[in-house]
């Protein structure tokens, strides 16, 4: 063999080498590189552009050049991040963040705006010294013979063998006061694990869907989203859901859930909403932006992405606090009571 | 990708196929002992890591591999045709540009291989052919929150070529070998753009999650070169590899580009079930 068939052999494993890399565009680590990026991101992967375009009468298309008029070159990191995060905020959603090593961008009004409607003091006053704790879950039976149940956070697993316990140990309750008021979300499989304690049969709560490509309108056909009743302890009396501004995201999930289910009433506030699940992405200067990249919707196709209304509207009263009463708990007994 | 297949066919044509007009009878003894070639390499390197589902930024750091081969003649087409096993993984750490975020990524899999064989001399030895094989793998960022790893899986079949060169250097002998492979087709999981694992995993909400690849949208290949050497009667093998995997499916772009330094040992095994009138053992 000649060695010049050696010389094309090499110089063809090296022209195949240096042929098709796949590499994603590059921008620039400016404040305008930056700021484009961001937009980018939002631009092709954020779930709700259309939607809050509509409701919030803006155009995407035009926030670039709007944001970027307060750039310069010579700004320093706090002020290009002021920028980014007021250019963000124009999407009022809580599940958009900015992560640099300063601080967190972020909106929250969908609570901080609102009344609380939560009062830790009062709660106290009813659980007492002598709840029981499962999962994260506090629960008790109160004077009323009326069960209660605490779930202030869904990022603790649930296990069914702890919902069983707590079912079993509130099954000769007239009824169930189920309160998640301030829980912001979690995990979405445990709010639904506590939700498949509330029905028995297999029912539709909703659609969810995603992106399928980085197009404004590249969305899956929303796949139908289904509560499976458990094979554990089930509920079967009436149940009152408490809800406030704080129910986020997961929690949000869990009361679009519980509204299908039979007997529930929510009674409280509207939730906060949060229904697009999130994803995460880079910016050229190594800044973390979070958003929201999937969306929920309910069973008949509308948005939750800022809140589900109760279906009875209480509101914590003064007055009750300084008699050391919640009256979402006791307006919650009033109607488990009569129901029964 | 035109680019890529006429290289394909000019190396088959002008490269391979007229040496095989002078391609030398081959015994099947070899065949015939099984007679084989075990070797077992680590290897350090270089990985550059792209996976826009997590990040549109690439990756760079080290990473540590393994590469552990199998080599022996059929009784095909009177025993020129060879069998090759290559069971591989690496695990890398690797760092994004800003030095703000880390990523953990691995995977491990298995390709098997025939090859026609061509001795148009007593040193040298052409090989070309056929490969089958997957993988499976992770990347992790350490940093996402919400959508923090991407899984890998893949399988292929792939155009082989290699070359193995037999020499002396005072008394020793020597062999090196130059091998490439290129995928030409297979299937790759990958999640849709913006699909959560959530939705596949927990939903069971399948979309495009399978995806045909080609040299189009899946240009990868791997180079593969070696220098067995003998050491006090034992053979070791030192070689550098270079693994390019790459795709494009689903709008997400992913790739992994690892270069690695390898160092390990040989063996060579045979039943000796037939006596050698000539003992040939020169695979590899």
């Amino acid at each position: 063999m000649k060695l010049h068939t050696l010389y094309i052999y090499i110089m063809l494993l090296a022209g195949i080498s240096c042929s098709g890399c796949i590499r994603e565009d590059e921008y620039d680590n400016s404040p305008h590189g930056n700021l484009y990026a961001l937009w980018n991101i939002i631009n092709e992967q954020y779930c709700f552009l259309d939607y809050k375009e509509q409701t919030l009468d803006f155009k995407w298309n035009d926030m670039y050049a709007k944001y970027a008029s307060r750039l310069s070159s010579s700004m320093d990191s706090y002020q290009l991040f002021e920028v980014m995060c007021d250019m963000l905020s124009e999407l009022r959603d809580g599940h958009v963040n900015l992560y640099n090593p300063h601080d967190v961008g972020r909106y929250w009004s969908w609570y901080e705006d609102y009344p609380t409607n939560f009062n830790e003091e009062l709660q106290r006053k009813y659980l007492s010294n002598d709840y029981r704790i499962a999962s994260g879950i506090k629960y008790k039976i109160l004077d009323d013979n009326i069960g209660y149940i605490y779930c202030g956070d869904f990022s603790t697993a649930i296990g069914n063998g702890n919902l069983d316990e707590i079912m079993h140990y509130l099954r000769t309750c007239n009824g169930l006061i189920v309160d998640v008021r301030n829980n912001s979300g979690g995990q979405l499989t445990n709010a639904e694990i506590l939700s498949r304690r509330f029905t028995n049969k297999r029912i539709l709560v909703g659609y969810t869907a995603h992106k399928t490509g980085p197009g404004r309108n590249n969305f899956s056909t929303p796949e139908p989203e289904y509560l499976e009743p458990s094979t554990g302890i089930r509920w079967q009396k009436k149940v009152v859901l408490l809800t406030n501004r704080r129910c986020y995201s997961a929690t949000n999930t869990f009361v679009r859930n519980m509204k299908e289910c039979p007997n529930v009433t929510v009674l409280g506030d509207q939730t906060g909403g949060g229904s697009g699940l999130p994803f995460c992405s880079e910016l050229p200067n190594g800044w973390l932006i979070r958003f929201s990249a999937c969306p929920m919707y309910t069973a008949r196709m509308e948005h939750i992405e800022f809140g589900i209304a109760p279906d009875v509207n209480v509101s914590l009263s003064l007055e009750d606090a300084l008699r050391g009463e919640d009256t979402l708990i006791e307006e919650a007994r009033l109607l488990l009571n009569i129901s029964e | 990708m035109k680019k890529i297949l006429h290289a394909v066919v000019f190396t088959l044509t002008t490269f391979v196929l007229p040496i095989s007009a002078k391609a030398q009878e081959v015994t099947d003894t070899v065949a015939a002992n099984r007679y084989t070639v075990h070797s077992t390499m680590f290897g350090l390197g270089s990985t550059n890591q792209l996976e826009s589902y997590l990040s549109p930024f690439e990756y760079t750091g080290a990473q540590i591999s393994f590469l552990r081969e199998s080599l022996r003649m059929t009784r095909m087409a009177q025993g020129r045709i060879s069998y090759q096993g290559l069971f591989d993984g690496y695990v890398g750490c690797a760092t994004g540009p800003e030095d703000d975020g880390n990523e953990l990524g691995g995977s491990i899999g298995y390709h098997a291989g025939w090859h026609y064989h061509w001795t148009p001399s007593a040193q040298w030895r052409l090989m070309a052919g056929l490969q089958f094989g997957g993988d499976i793998g992770f990347l992790y960022n350490m940093r996402n929150g919400n959508n923090p790893a991407q899984a890998r899986a893949r399988i292929e079949s792939a155009a082989s070529v290699a070359a193995i060169y037999k020499f002396h250097l005072g008394r020793h002998s020597l062999t090196f070998r130059a091998q490439t492979d290129f995928p030409f087709m297979g299937a790759i999981f990958s999640p849709n753009y913006g699909q959560s694992y959530y939705e596949i995993f927990s939903k069971g909400n399948y979309d495009h999650n399978i995806c045909f690849t080609h040299m189009g949208n899946a240009p990868s290949f791997r180079g593969l070169f070696t220098l067995d050497f003998p050491i006090g009667g034992y053979i070791f093998r030192v070689g550098y590899n270079y693994d390019i995997r790459q795709s494009k499916v689903n709008h997400l772009k992913s790739h992994v580009y690892n270069h690695s330094f390898l160092i390990g040992y040989v063996k060579h095994f045979s039943f000796h079930k037939h006596k050698e009138k000539n003992p040939n053992r020169f695979i590899l």
